[in-house]
């Protein structure tokens, strides 16, 4: 990251920041000359032309320029692991081939359709299932109304994240309630108590983040600016809990983000939403104007404002640092911590950086905080294990049968989920539970996991998002680890040469061996995965081969023939 | 075991078992490097003058929190070293985690890398990839990251992955190894961002703007990302040629590096030169330089080429039948001699005058002037700081008692404000305008006081883009409304200051709306400016020429003081009152007595003690040549009043060491008419300048690659000059002529036997009669050296007056604003103002930068002209324009810009041959005649 470029944002303000008007000039002026406008756009924010042909060119959906780039097509088709396992995606591109031409269909890494799969995108409307029969009408009318629909459950006698909330001026009440009666201190003390940790899939205890940014000083002491950023570019392939909460929701993450404003003295909230949702894009807008009209109506006394920034198609913007550079207009690479973001985020201020399932969990937490025995932080923290605390959303695809979102108390067994789910609709061999940096579960090994971070992590897996993926007994797992090590290399921001080079070295490794050109050195695949392991600056680099040792291990037998060793060794084992 | 002696509370933390002290703020890597640990850890991506980046991961080590416990891999250049942790730099995993690592970064270059690593470790790289012990690359050929990167043709025509577009810069990114220390340089120490990254992942590739190649892109040739470059796949065309010397089997001739000082500037950056044979390969910034820390610009970097150009001068030559003829060294001074003689047996001591040169070291300085004095027998001694920063030393004089910076540069660091008036530093001052553009860029607040809009003036908090020549009245209206907010520093007022009470009562009698209407400034603008910099607890003041060279320039510098005073901010770190000084040794030149009205140290020249002062210094008795009763006792000669005498047939002959005065001063035909007026016009000059070629004499001298001796910079830091290369055949050392005519004029300057010689002794000299070198020696000045006033123990100074002034109490000077005369007698009929500054490229009339790569860069000066006024002559850009004055007239290119505002003309003065000082002006500053430069009546028209 570079100093000079957070404080030049930071003059400009979040209002007008370098990022937006590249996502937006792209969008609306594809006529005059790109280099001339972005030639003006480096003259008005003070930074070198290359600053902002370099971040331009970081992200699918923004124009670099060449030929072969991403940007302003007119169908994007999902490549996401969850449409790879159904199999869908073949008929889907020949379709949109067929209809707009080989050069006007781009790609784009998981639309958030996993329940349906067949996910593809139109003039920034998502469609899935069956949409694709229709694809002559919906070419023509691309508001068109999706046949995209999941199921919403809860197993909770109180549900926590999917609780309805019927009237927004009563729901916010809670905010002039708290604000009024209690101290920062005491609140954020209830907030520890919750058990809550961050829901992004790293785990962080919430109240602990929070704290330490409110004991922050910032750049200027008299005047503290500090930011609630809402990290809602929810990339990993197969979740798709936080496009629920920000379409159907969205009140519960802005109630949240406003409650981490008041406790640690920001007054802007962002919402860093990805291009992929254009519905929770519009959802959250909408949310964000009632909550303008309340503060209007006096209903409630706040001085604290919401901003949505459009992602642009990069999935390491998902990790904090990476999309704090993103919004700051740099090249979206993760940074180094420390400095946390708490200490110096967006701007260089003190920043508190959060999941939506995160935020979302606050407005339950602080219900009833008079009811000692019964309130929101004692049920809170009575659900689960006692370490992983309250409720979970788990999102399930297309493999299950009743796939969509299922609200459970940390620690129900991973097997009671399946049983809900109603099963499999075919034939899997596994579990991609996580993301893609998630832990490959064989069936025989989803009966010892329950939903919570320390079973996952005992056992060997990770529970990260908890978005889970059937894999077909159809699948072959080699190619399910070239497409780990493939989305790996094709999302890697590049800054740290294992992941940057490992991934790309280890998806050529796989694909010789598919090709028959090369059976895998046993010793050298390792090595490379310890590498990416302990090397990586960031989870990515340093996750995936997690789900790739686990297949490793437990898949020993389908992968064996592709492995140059022909003594009898588990190839997995680690060194 | 305990790696130091125990202190109980000092924080202790393990490397490989051993206990040590940590630091504040220290990483695991930078602990490490502090204890020289014998396990050095290597890395790839670290420099450390760039902020921690953590991309290589080859620094990563073993990190335990107990001796047996359980340990995690961290990266230690971004890993703060904890109280307690136990480090582990070679453990099994960490040397087989680097060693994979290097295998991939090894695996994306050219298959002979490894190779050529093992054969002859020359880069950085190369060195890291035998420390990480790589034997072999085993993965399958595959795909490359450089196949993503476009072709582009080069000089030769052909499609290729080189750039060579530029005069400097290169750039292969086959052996790119994505480590960003280029973009990070271009952007954390130079602050351009010219470098950025396009793509994302494997094939992220290092780009210049908009994907352009260097020569097209806004590069300023600093030469950062060549220098931190850790594999050449940038570089430079002298660093290229430095690489093959290193490798070439047929010349085993040894490349010695010497480190001296850039003779471009006042900023006094430090340069280690590579020479072999005698001839120099290639320059860079040593990193562990006080002044610039492994940073330069490209004058220091890459114009160095002028030294061996054949244009250089090779032979002593005399004017015989009006043709300047090679003669003999002892047939020149011999000529010189008798000439001499005759004219001040015949005229007088004070017929004859002399002008040395701020680039020219200290000794040459002080062998000048003594030579004028003790030997001529004449205060006639001027220099160049005449017309540039003269003002400065008077003004600041009569305020503080000290004509100096009172500040280093180093405390920019501490400072919290930045008020900078009439300099364009990023442009003149490089190093020290990127220090600055760094402390504005990250937020520190900056008030930009200039009549262009200048690179720094674009993130200024606020540009006051004043009429050229208005600098008192817009700081005045500053001090109106610093009193007027009760903003004063009372304290400080009434217990450092004297005569406040009536500079503040002139102060509030003015009338704000009417110097606002003069200035052509919102006064609003000036309020909420002055009101930001006295609320500002540490504010720093840096000025260049713009302030000086004005007819008001003694009295702005005098109400930059003034400003400085009533806001308490000088005598500690981070504040003071700081010169831009133009020249590399302008400083230096004054201090060693190259003015007509003080000798070397300051002392008056006119005052009966300091007279014995120097008389006793130098040895003088009645047997003397010049002795007692001869000595002089009158001020001598401005630079400006030497012309005039000349003309007027009072000065006879005149000594001019390295200055191009008929390109440089300004009227120029006037110069040309003083010194055709002359009997005897001796020049010493490296190339037959404009003024050489007028000459009587011309002895030829030598660039500062070839002599040793001391600079002062513009923070009153006494720096080293070692010889790089031996004189150029022909020639001596500008110091070793001056002894050579003293001793041929009978007088008994010491014989020196070779350049080192001749530095250190007459550097001791120079300590015996300047009070403030009293601790200097050869010796004592190391690599960084030492800033005066410097203690016989040989203690520096880095802040003046921090307990009093120099003078005793600051002084407080009120001044009204006066309209310059060139405004009043020619505004009429020249209703434009032309002001006038150096670009990045160049170096006053362009002697040494033109016979450089840097006349490929820019290679004309040209006329900003503001759109209005571009529109009203029916101006268009590029076109050919008429710039005429009451003196004279020029054509030159105009460009349409909005640097300027309506009515305000800007150009740059280089190119000689454009004769831009045929316009500019008599008028000078009242108290030291420093010329007008920066206000010039004048008028355009269309050709």
């Amino acid at each position: 990251m570079s100093k000079n470029l957070s404080q030049l944002a930071r003059r400009q303000g979040i209002d007008n920041t370098l990022f937006q008007k590249l996502v937006i000039t792209d969008a609306i002026d594809k006529s005059t000359n790109l280099k001339q406008q972005r030639k003006v756009l480096a003259k008005k924010f003070l930074v070198g032309e290359a600053v902002v042909h370099g971040a331009a060119s970081f992200y699918d959906f923004l124009d670099d320029g060449s030929s072969s780039h991403n940007a302003n097509k007119k169908a994007y088709v999902c490549n996401g692991s969850s449409c790879l396992c159904a199999n869908t995606q073949t008929k889907v591109a020949e379709t949109l081939v067929n209809q707009f031409g080989f050069d006007n269909v781009g790609h784009v890494t998981c639309l958030g359709r996993c329940a349906e799969n067949g996910a593809f995108q139109i003039e920034d409307h998502n469609f899935s299932g069956n949409d694709i029969e229709n694809l002559a009408i919906i070419a023509k009318e691309p508001s068109t109304a999706s046949n995209g629909h999941y199921q919403v459950r809860c197993t909770l006698a109180t549900p926590i994240l999917t609780a309805e909330i019927s009237e927004t001026a009563k729901y916010y009440q809670l905010f002039n309630e708290l604000s009024k009666q209690y101290e920062k201190q005491d609140l954020l003390d209830k907030l520890v108590e919750s058990g809550l940790r961050g829901r992004g899939g790293a785990g962080f205890p919430t109240g602990i983040k929070w704290r330490s940014c409110l004991d922050e000083k910032g750049l200027a002491e008299n005047k503290p600016e500090k930011y609630i950023v809402c990290n809602a570019d929810e990339g990993d392939a197969g979740a798709f809990s936080d496009r629920y909460l920000l379409e159907q929701r969205p009140h519960a993450v802005l109630f949240g983000m406003l409650m981490a404003g008041f406790l640690t003295k920001a007054k802007t909230g962002v919402l860093y939403i990805r291009a992929e949702y254009p519905e929770a894009i519009k959802q959250t807008e909408q949310a964000i104007s009632e909550f303008e009209q309340l503060k209007l109506n006096n209903k409630l006394a706040v001085d604290f404002i919401f901003k949505i920034i459009k992602g642009a198609g990069a999935y390491i913007c998902g990790e904090e640092t990476a999309l704090l550079r993103s919004i700051e207009g740099q090249r979206p690479v993760v940074s180094v911590r420390p400095p946390f973001p708490t200490q110096s985020g967006l701007f260089g201020c003190p920043t508190v950086v959060n999941n939506v399932e995160t935020f979302g969990s606050i407005h339950f937490i602080y219900s009833n905080l008079a009811d000692k025995d019964n309130s929101g932080v004692a049920q809170y923290k009575n659900l689960g294990n006692g370490k992983s605390t309250g409720s979970k959303l788990l999102s399930l695809d297309g493999a299950f049968k009743k796939p969509g979102i299922i609200e459970v108390a940390m620690g129900t067994p991973l097997t009671e989920v399946i049983e809900l789910a109603g099963g499999f609709v075919k034939e899997i061999k596994a579990l991609h539970i996580g993301g893609p940096l998630g832990g490959v579960v064989p069936l025989s090994e989803v009966d010892k996991l329950t939903i919570d971070f320390e079973s996952f992590a005992t056992n060997g897996f990770l529970l990260g998002h908890a978005s889970i993926i059937g894999i077909p007994q159809a699948m072959p797992m080699i190619d399910y680890i070239a497409h780990l090590f493939e989305f790996t290399a094709l999302e890697s921001c590049g800054k740290c040469y294992p992941c940057q080079i490992g991934s790309v070295r280890g998806q050529e490794m796989i694909e010789q061996a598919i090709s028959g050109q090369h059976q895998i050195d046993k010793e050298l695949l390792n090595d490379l995965l310890e590498t990416m392991q302990l090397g990586s600056l960031c989870a990515l680099g340093g996750g995936v081969p997690l789900p790739i040792q686990n297949i490793l291990q437990y898949f020993c037998d389908e992968i064996s023939p592709y492995f140059l060793s022909t003594k009898n060794e588990h190839v997995g084992e680690q060194s | 075991m305990n790696g130091c002696s125990q202190d109980k509370n000092q924080k202790q933390a393990f490397l490989n078992g051993v206990a040590y002290p940590i630091h504040k703020g220290e990483t695991i890597l930078s602990f490490s490097r502090r204890l020289n640990d014998s396990n050095v850890i290597p890395t790839l991506c670290d420099d450390t003058r760039l902020e921690p980046y953590g991309s290589c991961r080859v620094c990563s080590v073993d990190v335990a929190l107990t001796a047996d416990g359980s340990r995690k891999v961290m990266a230690s250049c971004h890993t703060p070293i904890g109280e307690g942790m136990h480090i582990f730099t070679h453990s099994l995993r960490i040397e087989k985690l680097r060693k994979n690592i290097v295998e991939l970064v090894l695996s994306d270059l050219p298959e002979q890398t490894l190779a050529k690593s093992q054969e002859n470790p020359s880069t950085e790289f190369e060195q890291v990839v035998i420390a990480s012990g790589v034997s072999e690359v085993r993965f399958k050929q595959g795909r490359k990251s450089v196949a993503s990167v476009p072709l582009a043709l080069n000089k030769k025509g052909e499609n290729s992955l080189c750039d060579d577009s530029h005069p400097y810069m290169r750039m292969d990114l086959s052996l790119c190894i994505d480590c960003n220390r280029c973009v990070r340089a271009c952007d954390e120490i130079q602050g351009e961002q010219v470098l950025s990254v396009a793509g994302r992942g494997f094939d992220a590739r290092i780009i210049k703007g908009q994907d352009v190649n260097f020569n097209d892109s806004d590069c300023v040739s600093c030469g950062a990302c060549a220098q931190t470059c850790p594999t050449g796949a940038i570089t430079d065309v002298f660093r290229q040629n430095l690489a093959k010397a290193n490798q070439s089997e047929s010349d085993t001739a040894p490349i010695n590096k010497v480190r001296t000082i850039c003779s471009y500037c006042g900023v006094g950056c430090n340069l280690e030169v590579s020479v072999q044979n005698n001839k120099i390969l290639s320059i860079e910034a040593p990193k562990d330089a006080a002044v610039n820390s492994g940073h330069t610009c490209l004058k220091g970097r890459y114009a160095w080429r002028f030294y061996n150009h054949d244009d250089r001068l090779d032979s002593p030559l005399v004017k015989i039948d009006g043709k300047l003829t090679k003669v003999s060294w002892d047939y020149a001074f011999e000529y010189i001699a008798k000439r001499l003689t005759n004219i001040k047996t015949e005229h007088g001591s004070d017929a004859i005058a002399g002008i040395s040169s701020a680039r020219c070291t200290n000794e040459e300085n002080y062998l000048l002037q003594k030579m004028m004095r003790a030997v001529i027998g004449t205060n006639n001694i001027d220099c160049c700081a005449r017309v540039c920063h003269s003002p400065t030393a008077f003004g600041m004089q009569k305020s503080f008692g000290t004509g100096a910076a009172t500040n280093s540069i180093d405390d920019l660091k501490q400072t919290e404000f930045i008020l900078l008036i009439g300099a364009n530093p990023t442009a003149a001052h490089p190093v020290t305008g990127a220090k600055i553009k760094q402390k504005v860029m990250k937020g520190t607040p900056l008030i930009v006081l200039d009549p262009v809009k200048t690179e720094l003036a674009l993130y200024a908090n606020w540009h006051i883009q004043l009429r050229p020549g208005t600098n008192v009245a817009v700081l005045n209206m500053m001090a109106y409304f610093i009193i007027q907010a009760n903003l004063v520093d009372e304290e400080f007022v009434i217990t450092r200051t004297e005569e406040y009470q009536s500079y503040r009562q002139a102060i509030m009698a003015l009338d704000i709306d009417e110097l606002a209407t003069i200035a052509g400034v919102d006064k609003t603008l000036v309020k909420q400016a002055a009101i930001a910099y006295a609320k500002a607890n540490n504010a720093m003041s840096f000025h260049g020429l713009g302030v000086t060279e004005h007819s008001q320039g003694s009295r702005a510098i005098m109400c930059i003081a003034d400003l400085v005073m009533l806001t308490g901010n000088v005598g500690r770190q981070g504040v003071g009152m700081n010169p831009l000084r133009g020249q590399n040794n302008v400083q230096g030149a004054a201090d060693m007595g190259c003015q007509p009205h003080q000798g070397a140290g300051y002392f008056p020249v006119d005052d009966e003690a300091n007279i014995s002062y120097y008389q006793e210094h130098y040895d003088i008795s009645e047997d003397s040549l010049v002795n007692l009763s001869q000595w002089p006792t009158e001020i001598g000669y401005k630079i400006p009043e030497m012309f005039n005498a000349a003309l007027a047939g009072d000065l006879k002959a005149l000594w001019i060491l390295g200055e191009d005065v008929v390109q440089t001063d300004p009227n120029q035909q006037h110069v040309v008419a003083s010194l055709a007026n002359l009997e005897l016009l001796i020049v010493q000059e490296i190339f037959l300048s404009e003024t050489a070629k007028m000459a009587d004499v011309v002895l030829p001298g030598t660039s500062f690659l070839e002599k040793s001796g001391t600079f002062t910079n513009g923070e009153r830091r006494v720096q080293k000059v070692n010889a790089v290369v031996s004189p150029r055949e022909g020639c001596k050392t500008d110091g070793q002529i001056i002894v050579e005519m003293m001793q041929a004029l009978d007088y008994k300057q010491e014989q020196y036997t070779s350049v080192n010689e001749l530095a250190e002794k007459v550097l001791h000299e120079i300590a015996q009669v300047v009070p403030f070198f009293a601790g200097i020696t050869w010796n004592n000045l190391g690599d960084n050296g030492l800033q005066w006033p410097v203690t016989k123990k040989g203690i520096d100074t880095k802040i003046l007056h921090t307990d009093s002034f120099k003078r005793g109490l600051g002084k407080f000077h009120f001044f009204e604003f006066e309209e310059s005369q060139e405004v009043l007698t020619n505004i009429d009929k020249y209703p434009l103002i032309l002001t006038t500054s150096r670009n990045l490229e160049h170096y006053n009339a362009g002697t040494m930068t033109r016979r450089t790569g840097n006349e490929d860069i820019v290679s004309e000066d040209v006329l900003l002209v503001s759109n209005q006024d571009a529109a009203e002559k029916g101006i268009s850009d590029q076109s050919k324009v008429r710039l005429f004055s009451a003196r004279g007239e020029i054509i030159l290119t105009a460009q349409i810009s909005d640097k300027v505002k309506q009515g305000i003309l800007f150009t740059t003065f280089h190119f000689p041959e454009l004769m831009i000082n045929r316009v500019t002006g008599d008028v000078t500053d009242k108290h030291t005649k420093c010329p007008e430069y920066k206000v010039v009546a004048v008028d355009i028209e269309r050709i």
